[in-house]
């Protein structure tokens, strides 16, 4: 109970976090950078898309199907099993890409976003908890 | 703090949905005996009203109405379960969504709530 309790607060920290970019990059305006100042250069790069698919949009899936799995496995909605596995597979998936998306900030655009590594940060802890859970 | 309060009423909710029953005993009596419905009904309708809070508060639309429905929805938590062990945590959760309100209110409200007290202090 104690790591869905944190998958699923993780999970709604990551939907409030791209909600927000969502919103800003609708409204056109520059979301807060708090630390370093080169998060546009990150979020309107080139890079900004997977598959077609804006990032920020990507990300809200993840976390909303995370969280929507997470609440399904405290209820205890049938097959757990399947809401098992499927979690574990999402939150390796996430961390990988996250892998990927840090690469690219570190060595292809050579600036880093707040907003991206924070989000990035909040994968990989999932993915920590996750790992935990299944040794404890 | 919006967020925070978000994740608080989404969980809720969530941990009344896993076990309804085990919430009803946090239910007076008396008010149990007033509910046109049964309690687990009861409960089960709050929490889908908890995580509709905590929807609109983790997404900020119309945070003010979230806040309102939050601090409305409080009230009659504190009513219905009277004083126990965990009443502080209401209350803080009420200080909190008020906040809320205040915060993310509309200007337009804001002007109308104005002139509605200066015609009071009148």
């Amino acid at each position: 109970m104690t790591s869905q309790a944190l998958l699923f607060t993780l999970s709604a920290l990551g939907i409030s976090e791209t909600v927000y970019l969502i919103k800003k990059r609708l409204l056109s305006q520059e979301p807060v950078c708090p630390v370093g100042d080169n998060c546009l250069a990150v979020l309107g790069s080139k890079y900004n898309k997977t598959l077609f698919i804006p990032n920020d949009a990507l990300g809200l899936l993840f976390y909303v199907a995370s969280a929507i799995i997470t609440a399904f496995l405290v209820i205890e909605i049938p097959p757990l099993t399947f809401w098992n596995t499927a979690m574990q597979i999402f939150i390796i998936a996430g961390s990988l890409l996250s892998v990927y998306f840090t690469y690219l900030q570190f060595r292809i655009i050579k600036a880093w976003c707040f907003w991206c590594l924070m989000s990035a940060c909040t994968i990989w802890l999932m993915a920590v908890i996750i790992i935990v859970s299944k040794i404890y | 703090m919006r967020v925070g309060m978000a994740i608080t009423f989404l969980w809720i909710g969530i941990l009344i949905l896993k076990s309804p029953e085990s919430w009803g005993g946090y239910v007076q009596p008396w008010a149990v005996r007033i509910l046109p419905f049964s309690v687990t009904s009861a409960l089960l309708m709050t929490a889908a009203l908890d995580i509709g809070i905590g929807i609109l508060l983790l997404i900020d639309w119309q945070s003010w109405v979230a806040g309102l429905l939050a601090s409305l929805h409080l009230i009659s938590v504190l009513t219905v379960s009277g004083i126990t062990d965990v009443t502080v945590r209401d209350i803080g959760l009420f200080a909190g969504s008020m906040v809320i309100i205040i915060e993310s209110l509309p200007m337009q409200i804001r002007i109308y709530l104005l002139k509605l007290l200066k015609i009071i202090k009148k």
